[in-house]
């Protein structure tokens, strides 16, 4: 009997290791004498050795390519079956049903791969960050497309000095738009608009938006629509996207006929023979692809809280001419909304403009609380709780009402309004034993009350 | 019982495997899917539904409120000029043939609005050349150069064609003159370097002064009207600017990048040589056999039009007589 120590099927195992091997003092897998420790696999191969088949291996002869599928059929339930007969008899009815329907299972073995890829899907498309990727992604969600321009520290720098309040209230805002834009994968841009004296021309102080808007244009080359939101915005509706909520049926959601509703009076379309057909027509051309600026409008006139800007040409030419020195020098002692009344004054006084304008209603992009523009009561610009608005914008909550106040209480009433199903069942209970105690009490109190007299 | 051997084949085999169906094919693949009457059904939903969509996406265009135009099917350019209502009748009439008999012998189209036509206000007729362009752009929408004239430019050489002479893209490209201050001598804003001849939208030449209103050509197209809408932004015209539109061209010129982009400075004796007038020293006289004689101020205060043309405007006649 040779016994050249070459590796057998089992396999050499190391000394030291597995004991009952070691038992002569040998390195030899095979002890001469030590029966009891023949296993199958040792028998086998002591065979094999003898007849000189040491290479051939038949098939099935694996341990997991004999029993895989006897375990994959019988795994779960394997171990009941060794259970003692009192066991087994307890709890055969509840085995047996759960037999029949894991074999059913298997039995329609494709449906149950079909449910199964369907489960997976949604775990890795909504559980795990990657529906971020694919709601950037261009040729999914397309959510690179849009870029969030969120201008901070406004007013704030040399001219006011920030308490916390003021910080107390940006951080909510750009934590608000952060969680917003993560959400839906779009891009967040956060700009420092403090009133710093950098430009050469000092008289340039605080007309920073243009500016702004084209370095995030250059910023994101890929990115189409620009949102420019000021920082006492507010989303409330983070589940809205901007393309189911505005872009995706933008010809339906905006209105190219300032006539519609016009608080600034301007007199539309343009009549002056000497202008195109286009120029003329109300509506522009008329095609949603000719839109490059979308803005609300509240009580006063355009309203630049929140307002869209498309990359086009157009825009280039819009952001060039925004600002001009004769323009400044002339109004701007009247211009106290700077850019605002700018573009107020150019779409009444520069037709090229008109027919690439639209107008959005306030309420879609930019509700108002009670206290700007009226106490509330206005149906087109205040903010409605039952119609569940996308945004606030306090506007104006710096001269005479509380920021914070105002920040605080739409982001509690967002929460509230954006609970999930679960978090409502946990409220709905607290709030019933709330009830029951609050009413228990006052039955109390009645008792006594009751007693006393 | 077993065979030793398969069977054999035929030892004739027919050229082509059998058609098992007749009329049009099905291919084997799709006849698998088909197979089954209920799958079939659901294939052919989804069939259905993707051509749909897909002739859905093919014609989902809005349609335009307006009637689209083919820019370039029109008079390849149209000769624009203001007329004052108070100026000399007879003077007018030669004025207007002596572009008329030019536009004619190259097929161009011609259009002479009065400075009265337009919704000026306070400011200096002269601004009515801004509005006259864009309703020259409004009357011919498929043509695509509009070349303002002033009325005291005459057609002096017109034998010379536009096309060959200035707005060809190459002939353009070689006549810019690139890195040059807008307004001389020492503007800080210079002419940029690097344009190409088909993506110029105006075209202006300097005299000694600055940029040149009473020559000048634009395309048609969106810029034009941004272009000429800011120009005539009723700031500019209420504000005090020595030389009116003049000024005011200059300014957006320098302050805006959009349109000092899409701007072309030319020599000034190709369309614009004065006769009388600070001409360019370098090349802004006007001699013989150049395309305008420009008698530049001739219609302010004092002087005549007709008076000063009378000479040039006598010899041209005669020649077309010829």
């Amino acid at each position: 009997m040779s016994r050249s120590p070459s590796p057998r099927p089992g396999g050499w195992s190391s000394p030291g290791l597995n004991t009952p091997y070691d038992t002569g003092g040998r390195t030899s897998p095979y002890p001469n004498g030590g029966s009891q420790n023949v296993t199958w696999a040792s028998a086998q191969a002591r065979s094999a050795e003898v007849k000189g088949y040491s290479g051939f291996q038949p098939r099935n002869q694996g341990f997991f390519s004999k029993h895989f599928r006897r375990i994959s059929t019988s795994l779960p339930f394997s171990a009941e079956k060794e259970k003692t007969d009192r066991g087994r008899y307890q709890s055969n009815r509840v085995v047996q049903i759960l037999n029949r329907v894991w074999r059913t299972i298997l039995r329609r073995q494709r449906s149950f791969g079909l449910l199964l890829v369907i489960i997976l899907s949604i775990v890795i498309f909504y559980v795990t960050p990657l529906h971020r990727a694919y709601r950037r992604s261009s040729f999914l969600g397309g959510g690179n497309k849009f870029v969030v321009i969120l201008a901070a520290n406004q007013g704030g720098g040399v001219m006011e000095w920030k308490g916390p309040r003021e910080w107390a209230i940006e951080r909510d805002s750009v934590k608000n738009k952060k969680k917003y834009t993560r959400k839906w994968g779009y891009e967040l841009e956060i700009v420092d608009m403090s009133t710093k004296k950098r430009y050469a021309h000092e008289w340039r102080e605080s007309w920073e938006k243009v500016d702004t808007i084209r370095n995030a244009m250059r910023k994101y080359p890929h990115a189409e629509w620009f949102w420019w939101l000021d920082t006492n915005t507010f989303i409330m509706e983070p589940t809205y996207s901007l393309q189911s909520h505005i872009f995706n049926h933008l010809k339906d959601i905006t209105y190219r006929d300032i006539n519609h509703y016009n608080p600034l009076n301007i007199s539309h379309p343009p009549a002056d023979e000497y202008l195109d057909p286009e120029t003329r027509s109300a509506v522009g051309d008329g095609k949603s692809n000719s839109i490059n600026l979308i803005i609300p409008q509240d009580c006063g006139g355009f309203n630049l809280g929140s307002f869209f800007v498309r990359r086009s040409v157009w825009t280039d030419r819009l952001l060039d001419i925004w600002w001009d020195p004769v323009g400044y020098e002339q109004k701007h002692m009247e211009w106290e909304h700077k850019e605002q009344d700018a573009l107020e004054y150019m779409y009444t006084n520069q037709p090229w403009i008109r027919s690439h304008v639209a107008f959005i209603n306030q309420r879609k992009v930019n509700s108002f609380p009670p206290g700007a523009c009226g106490d509330g009561k206005d149906a087109n610009i205040h903010y409605q709780e039952k119609d569940r608005d996308f945004l606030v914008n306090m506007a104006g909550c710096e001269w005479g009402r509380d920021c914070w106040a105002e920040m605080y209480n739409y982001r509690q009433l967002s929460n509230r309004l954006n609970r999930n199903p679960w978090e409502k069942f946990k409220d709905g209970i607290s709030d019933t034993i709330k009830r029951r105690k609050e009413s228990k009490k006052k039955d109390e109190k009645n008792k006594d009350k009751k007693g006393k007299q | 019982m077993h065979f030793a051997m398969p069977p054999r084949k035929t030892s004739r085999p027919p050229p082509y495997a059998a058609r098992q169906s007749r009329g049009f094919g099905i291919p084997p693949a799709l006849r698998n899917i088909l197979r089954d009457r209920s799958r079939g059904l659901v294939v052919l939903i989804l069939g259905f539904f993707t051509l749909f969509w897909l002739l859905g996406g093919m014609s989902g265009g809005e349609r335009s409120a307006v009637k689209n135009t083919i820019v370039g099917s029109g008079a390849p350019v149209v000769i624009v000029t203001t007329i004052d209502p108070t100026a000399d009748l007879r003077w007018v009439e030669r004025i207007k043939k002596n572009r008329e008999d030019y536009a004619k012998k190259h097929g161009y189209a011609t259009f002479f609005p009065s400075t009265a036509d337009y919704p000026l206000k306070k400011s200096p007729p002269s601004w009515a050349k801004v509005p006259a362009l864009r309703h020259a752009m409004t009357l011919n929408p498929t043509s695509q150069f509009f070349w303002y004239l002033d009325s005291t430019a005459l057609i002096a050489n017109p034998s010379i064609s536009l096309q060959s002479h200035i707005l060809d893209k190459s002939r353009l490209e070689k006549l810019m003159i690139v890195n040059e201050p807008v307004v001389p001598p020492d503007s800080v804003i210079k002419t940029f370097g690097n344009l190409k001849g088909d993506r110029i939208d105006v075209i202006v030449s300097q005299d000694k002064e600055g940029l040149c209103v009473n020559s000048l050509f634009v395309k048609q197209g969106e810029w034009a009207k941004y272009f000429l809408d800011a120009w005539f932004d009723p700031i500019y015209r209420s504000y005090n600017f020595q030389k009116a539109e003049a000024h005011a061209l200059e300014h957006i010129v320098q302050w805006h990048g959009t349109i000092l982009a899409k701007l072309a400075l030319v020599p000034q004796d190709l369309f614009n040589s004065y006769v009388t007038g600070p001409a360019s020293p370098k090349n802004g006289q006007y001699k013989d056999g150049d395309l305008i004689a420009s008698f530049p101020g001739c219609d302010k205060e004092k002087r005549d039009c007709a008076e000063e043309m009378e000479p040039t405007l006598a010899k041209l006649e005669g020649k077309d007589k010829d």
